[in-house]
């Protein structure tokens, strides 16, 4: 299939960047066993949470993404290993130079059994004319969890820059027990697909999407979760201004969808279906990062 | 018509109007398997004065670039299991090829609808014409307890009995849209003329998205519907449904 937005090999002047972060459990507690870091991604350390997990900050001390940059994140957490890992603010995809191949990047993720990675980033801000790849593939053992989300701005909405981004693609594949159990293949291409067309965003410019899995519980039990967790997204929802909407998956987790018009409630909204959701799958609260938003 | 038949070869024309009434034998709302009782989301929308009668045809353009493409590439590709001759049936390809799509479906109903309807569909299908090949998809789904979707379901049969790739795809968007119109007959006010004269202005679109589909590879073929998502995520919570999804 010909792409219109083809995806190059790196090339001279296009940075190439992977980090790799391997996380265990050890004394009861998870640290960040290994790392391998590419400038300009950095963590620098990670932080002990009061439940025994791990955070840590991405960094790109870059300030974001420019056009051609290939970024590769690996993570790994051993058995019963519990991470959170978020941003230190919103991944900027800059606006590229005319001939610069589409921004890629790459998560490959395996959360082993009975770990937990809580994946709670900022917000991804396409500039105008960008062209942003993302593929993210995460592999659940026996027993792992997820609470995984992803945001996607409209643009630099006071530089009054609304979907003129070229393309945005985010593509994710859950996998538990080796079978897929989410498939997210979106691809934004304002230009080409009217994006405020009723069978997409309509008058809504915020999209977020939140995965929440746990290998091994039953069927009943999300179908439960999904009602309670339902209870909570249409007290969320404001007709108009943002709409939330949650489903089970096809096993082992449910997805919860966002679009707003404005985005600044999302965080919050997130952050009260994460509380509800781990009490469900836990019986424990989660610890939000500190940030401004 | 599906081929341009050999005048001169009076088995290939037989063999060309066969395979063209079955397909329209399929793709026809009145094959029982229950598709006029879904309507994937949409009866939320209206509910929520989302969906209109002005703004139908730009939605269901929409909804054939999104998620017609998506059911489009992986009717081809359950068509290209069927049509292998003097082989074995991949089996585990046509359950790999289900259980991504189920994976691609984010809301409950309408991924239980649409298998619903596939299930249903090989079942006709098989009640009509025995054929081995459609025989084992049904038992392979059947032994990985995983669903079988319409529009492989269709796809397969297609492949099986002989009509050609491309009508089948278009044959299959045809009774999406058909379907929804109907489904949207019910819930807005919408005549006939109107609901008739919606879908024949969706031809070039359903052509278009047809072609496009041809060289997508099942795991590269996207899907973005976030309000039709939400649709389909909120309609079990509907008080009055008059729809399953």
């Amino acid at each position: 299939m010909q792409d219109e937005f083809p995806v190059a090999g790196p090339q001279a002047g296009h940075l190439q960047a992977s980090i790799a972060l391997v996380f265990e459990r050890l004394a009861g507690r998870t640290v960040l066993a290994a790392s391998k870091q590419g400038p300009p991604l950095r963590v620098v350390r990670a932080f002990p949470l009061e439940d025994g997990a791990a955070l840590v900050h991405l960094h790109n001390l870059s300030g974001g993404l420019l056009g051609g940059d290939r970024i590769e994140l690996e993570m790994r957490l051993g058995a019963g290993a519990s991470a959170q890992v978020t941003t230190t603010g919103a991944t900027r995809l800059y606006r590229p130079r005319a001939e610069a191949p589409t921004t890629v990047q790459t998560n490959t993720i395996r959360v082993s059994e009975d770990a937990l990675l809580e994946y709670v980033p900022d917000q991804i801000i396409p500039f105008a004319h960008s062209r942003f790849c993302q593929r993210t593939t995460i592999e659940l053992s026996p027993g792992a969890g997820l609470f995984w989300w992803e945001i996607l701005a409209p643009g630099r909405e006071a530089h009054g820059e609304l979907f003129t981004y070229d393309s945005v693609e985010l593509t994710m594949e859950v996998l538990a027990l080796k079978r897929p159990i989410l498939c997210d293949q979106a691809r934004l291409q304002p230009k080409k697909y009217a994006l405020e067309s009723r069978a997409r965003l309509g008058h809504y410019r915020y999209w977020a999407t939140f995965y929440l899995c746990r290998v091994g519980l039953e069927p009943a039990f999300w179908l439960d979760a999904e009602q309670r967790l339902r209870g909570i997204t249409r007290k969320l929802g404001s007709p108009g201004d943002v709409l939330w909407g949650v489903s089970t998956l096809v096993a082992h987790g449910l997805v919860v969808r966002c679009i707003a018009r404005e985005g600044h409630s999302i965080p919050a909204g997130l952050r009260e279906i994460w509380r509800a959701a781990k009490l469900l799958m836990y019986n424990r609260e989660p610890i939000p990062p500190r940030k401004v938003n | 018509m599906p081929l341009e038949p050999e005048l001169d070869d009076p088995k290939l024309v037989e063999s060309a109007y066969l395979a063209f009434l079955r397909l329209l034998q399929l793709a026809d709302s009145a094959l029982p398997i229950g598709a006029l009782a879904h309507s994937f989301g949409l009866e939320s929308l209206v509910e929520a004065e989302m969906l209109t009668p002005p703004g139908l045809p730009d939605f269901l353009r929409g909804y054939l670039e999104e998620a017609g493409m998506l059911d489009a590439v992986f009717c081809r590709h359950a068509f290209r299991l069927g049509g292998r001759n003097g082989e074995g049936f991949p089996s585990a390809r046509w359950v790999e090829i289900n259980d991504r799509l189920s994976a691609l479906k984010p809301a409950r109903e309408s991924r239980a609808g649409s298998a619903a309807l596939g299930q249903n569909f090989l079942a006709a299908v098989l009640g009509v014409a025995e054929c081995q090949a459609l025989r084992e998809a049904f038992e392979a789904v059947r032994r990985s307890r995983g669903p079988v979707y319409h529009c492989t379901a269709f796809g397969l049969a297609a492949g099986v009995l002989g009509i050609d790739e491309e009508c089948a795809v278009l044959g299959f968007l045809h009774q999406a849209i058909a379907s929804l119109v109907s489904a949207c007959q019910r819930l807005l006010p919408i005549g006939q003329s109107e609901a008739t004269r919606i879908l024949w202005n969706l031809k070039p679109t359903m052509i278009e998205t047809a072609g496009r589909s041809r060289d997508y590879r099942i795991d590269e073929v996207s899907c973005f519907m976030p309000l039709l998502d939400w649709g389909a995520m909120e309609h079990p919570a509907l008080s009055t449904r008059l729809f399953i999804s």
